[in-house]
């Protein structure tokens, strides 16, 4: 399948998301998709595949123009898209997740399962890529999950294959096989185009890239007359930013303090978990999600009780104390879903900006808020990180996802308190935004702040830890120190419990 | 009190009163499943049994009038989806509009079609029969309750496997279960949600109707204003505290329909009304108390 675009614009509202764009997908070929947060990629993609209509400009497959009335006239012509945040039904079974909206039927409107599953068993044989069809989705885990989403889009027989940052959310093992089976489809003449923020999988397996900033394609070239620097350069649209360098630094005094702390989880408790964390020390956890990361950031933060244990900021217990108590204590936090919890997505940037601080004293008089007060404020932070914003009426959804990460980052570290908790703080965010995400934490540990860095991205663990623990089925399966950490030690301990050493090294802060 | 409960008459009564709340909540069931809010049951509940009347009064058979009350339930499916999907009205809102609706309506509807007020009878209203179930109707206890009741009750039966099965297996059932939970998947499928939830609530409509028919005609031959006395609002209950899974919602409402079944009898015994009038809620408070209870139990991880 060979698929031209020719000049799409896309506009939302004022906003246009997609600018002319002119771009030809060839069968048999890689064609990676790369830019910043907002620069159209996606929408691009959404347009081809029918979920977003363009103002201008048209789809040619085959020599032939089309129009899509919907996303089932897209899958009808062979198109087939693995979506960023997956499509699936978590209390559906594999077998029905694949079916759902092409299922076979048989007398009656009774989907005929027996059918479906035979498919399958073909293209799991053809293709390598099987899951257990009879599991329930949701206690799969994300790779398998990714894995269904692949099968979903060759039971349609898709002959063009659209992956929105596919291995934002795998290990690395996932990750290669999940390349593996890309260029098995490669081999069997099916075009797919990778969306992903990842240069280093760029030059692993794409043939050809394009380059979108702000709406507009900036290049599109074959992967050999490119080079990784010059990708990188017409993301950004200028300079690169330099690598982080690290200054040596004595930590301070115990910042939180964490005593074989458990919290329940369905299946098996996590913990007992413990550890120190000092002022001007970035600690980081590393781990495939679902190793207990989450239930230790809601205990620590407050969001749920611990079954035991105790947890203390700056020598006070705080294991049985309040959200707000903790924070006023000394505690901020960067959650890692800024849809939900990190921002209030219906609400003006201004009143995310000051969000839990409306009971100091420069926002409120009384009962009141200093609206004027709270706008201002906004402002400073949006100056300050560098937001891409209307301004402070604007409404957080109308910001992009690194925009709206630059803001929750910004109002948690704008309180300055002793203890930070970021969880996977560029999860789905630029590399300009990652650059200024890091250096900020950085800065914060340089001025003497304690940082807790809990992140599914090895390579971000890597860069800004000093300390690194590593969670394995629940508890910490080792340490390594910031220097001699390798993806290969810390993927090690990340997968399995027996690798983990035994020994004194690292270990003195585990109980 | 155990006379009373092995008393064939009451066991017989229960059927009468388990019918329209599980044909209404199983209706509430596909609107849950399908992700739309709608506790309008109570409004589908009595144009279904205001419509069954007129239906049964005109055509003199009640097979019509069971028609009849299908289509007024589909139609009030038809109002709330174009309000509520087409125009995005909140869910909560439309309902009690809906239900506002309806009882206005049909207050209204009796005086202009029938020139009487609160209520009407009349012997041209055909009535379900009873089917007795030679064999079964022998069944100490169970046999009056099974046998000698109306078809709308065996066709109320049977709806539960088969919604049940629905479901699980069929087209439909499968992309109902999506709109409920991921709805945007389902989008980009190529399929419209709200397409299928306005058939979630078409649906809906049928089963809320035939519950509608069973309390005007098949309970008795007459329609009364605002009839339905709150059994919508007990299968909304029904409905989202076993959120749409048909076994279980089968099961509570056999328990409300027994529940309100005892209260009418118990009446008699010396009892105040206005305390056998609040039966079938304190055992829906009883039932939500007991399960919040044991939710929150299975969450904390103690009951696996």
């Amino acid at each position: 399948m060979r698929i031209a675009l020719n000049g799409v614009t896309v506009r939302f509202g004022l906003v246009t998301a997609v600018d002319g764009v002119s771009l030809g997908i060839e069968p048999g070929e890689i064609h990676a998709l790369v830019g910043e947060n907002g620069a159209g990629k996606s929408t691009l993609m959404n347009m081809l595949f029918g979920l977003v209509k363009p103002a201008d400009g048209t789809i040619v497959i085959d020599g032939v123009e089309r129009r899509w009335a919907s996303p089932q006239d897209a899958i009808r012509a062979g198109l087939g898209m693995v979506h960023q945040h997956f499509m699936l039904q978590d209390s559906m079974s594999v077998l029905e997740n694949i079916v759902l909206c092409a299922e076979p039927v048989g007398r009656f409107g009774f989907v005929d399962f027996a059918r479906a599953r035979a498919r399958l068993d073909a293209i799991a044989e053809s293709h390598g890529v099987s899951v257990d069809l009879d599991g329930q989705l949701g206690r799969l885990s994300v790779g398998e999950r990714q894995a269904v989403e692949i099968l979903k889009v060759l039971y349609r027989e898709a002959d063009l294959l659209i992956l929105d940052e596919p291995t934002a959310v795998l290990t690395p093992q996932e990750k290669d096989r999940l390349f593996d089976t890309l260029r098995s489809f490669r081999a069997a003449g099916k075009a797919i185009v990778l969306i992903t923020h990842k240069l280093d999988e760029v030059m692993e397996i794409a043939d050809r890239v394009s380059v979108m900033r702000a709406g507009r394609l900036v290049a599109s070239a074959p992967l050999a007359e490119t080079s990784k620097e010059e990708i990188a350069r017409g993301i950004v649209g200028g300079v690169l930013p330099a690598p982080r360098a690290r200054r040596a630094q004595k930590p301070g005094e115990v910042v939180l303090s964490v005593d074989a702390l458990t919290v329940a989880r369905r299946g098996r408790d996590v913990g007992p978990v413990s550890f120190d964390l000092r002022a001007g020390e970035i600690v980081g956890i590393a781990g495939v999600s679902g190793n207990g990361q989450a239930e230790l950031v809601r205990a620590l933060t407050g969001l749920e009780r611990p079954r035991s244990g105790a947890v203390s900021l700056r020598g006070e217990r705080i294991e049985g104390r309040s959200v707000g108590e903790r924070r006023s204590l000394g505690l901020s936090y960067i959650p890692e879903d800024r849809q939900r919890m990190g921002l209030a997505l219906g609400a003006s940037v201004s009143d995310n900006a000051s969000a839990g601080r409306d009971d100091r004293r420069s926002f409120a008089a009384g009962p009141f808020l200093k609206l004027s007060a709270m706008a201002r404020f906004a402002r400073t932070l949006i100056e300050n990180y560098r937001i891409r914003v209307a301004g402070p009426r604007a409404r957080a959804a109308t910001m992009s996802g690194g925009n709206k990460q630059k803001l929750v980052v910004g109002r948690e570290l704008s309180r300055a308190t002793p203890l930070v908790i970021a969880e996977n703080p560029t999860w789905g965010v630029d590399i300009g935004a990652i650059d200024f995400i890091h250096g900020e934490l950085m800065r914060m540990r340089d001025a003497g702040h304690a940082i807790l860095l809990i992140s599914t991205e090895l390579d971000e663990v890597i860069a800004l830890s000093d300390r690194i623990l590593v969670m394995y089925d629940g508890v910490v399966s080792g340490e390594v120190a910031g220097g001699e950490a390798s993806r290969e030690r810390v993927g090690a301990l990340m997968t399995s419990r027996a690798a983990a050493p035994s020994g004194p090294e690292g270990m003195g802060e585990v109980a | 009190m155990l006379d009373l409960l092995l008393d064939p008459s009451f066991a017989a009564s229960i059927p009468r009163f388990v019918t329209p709340i599980l044909l209404a909540a199983l209706g509430g069931a596909l609107c849950e499943r399908a992700g739309v809010f709608n506790i309008a049951l109570e409004g589908f509940l009595l144009t279904g049994a205001f419509a069954a009347v007129l239906g049964a009064y005109y055509s003199g058979t009640p097979y019509l009038g069971a028609a009849a009350a299908m289509a007024a339930g589909m139609a009030m499916g038809l109002v709330f989806a174009e309000f509520n999907l087409r125009r995005d009205g909140d869910a909560i809102v439309v309902s009690i509009a809906i239900n506002l609706l309806a009882a206005g309506l049909t207050t209204f509807l009796l005086r202009a079609i029938f020139n009487v007020t609160g209520a009407f009878s009349d012997p041209a209203i055909v009535g379900f029969g009873a089917i007795r179930l030679p064999l079964i109707e022998d069944i100490p206890v169970l046999g009056p309750m099974l046998s000698g009741q109306s078809i709308l009750f065996y066709a109320a039966l049977a709806s539960v496997p088969v919604l049940h099965v629905f479901l699980a297996r069929h087209r439909l059932g499968l992309r109902i279960r999506a709109a409920g939970e991921n709805a945007e998947a389902l989008r980009a499928g190529g399929v419209s949600p709200r397409r299928v939830q306005l058939l979630a609530l078409v649906g809906c409509g049928a089963l809320c109707g035939l519950g509608g028919a069973q309390l005007s005609i098949a309970n008795v031959n007459l329609f009364v204003e605002n009839m339905s006395a709150g059994r919508g609002w007990i299968a909304v209950v029904a409905v989202l505290l076993t959120r749409g899974r048909p076994w279980p919602l089968f099961c509570i409402a056999l328990l409300f329909g027994a529940v309100d079944s005892l209260s009418f009898r118990v009446q008699g015994m010396g009892l105040a009304q206005q305390f056998t009038d609040m039966m079938p809620y304190l055992a829906t408070l009883t039932v939500l108390i007991v399960l919040s209870w044991w939710r929150a139990r299975r969450a904390r991880g103690d009951v696996s």
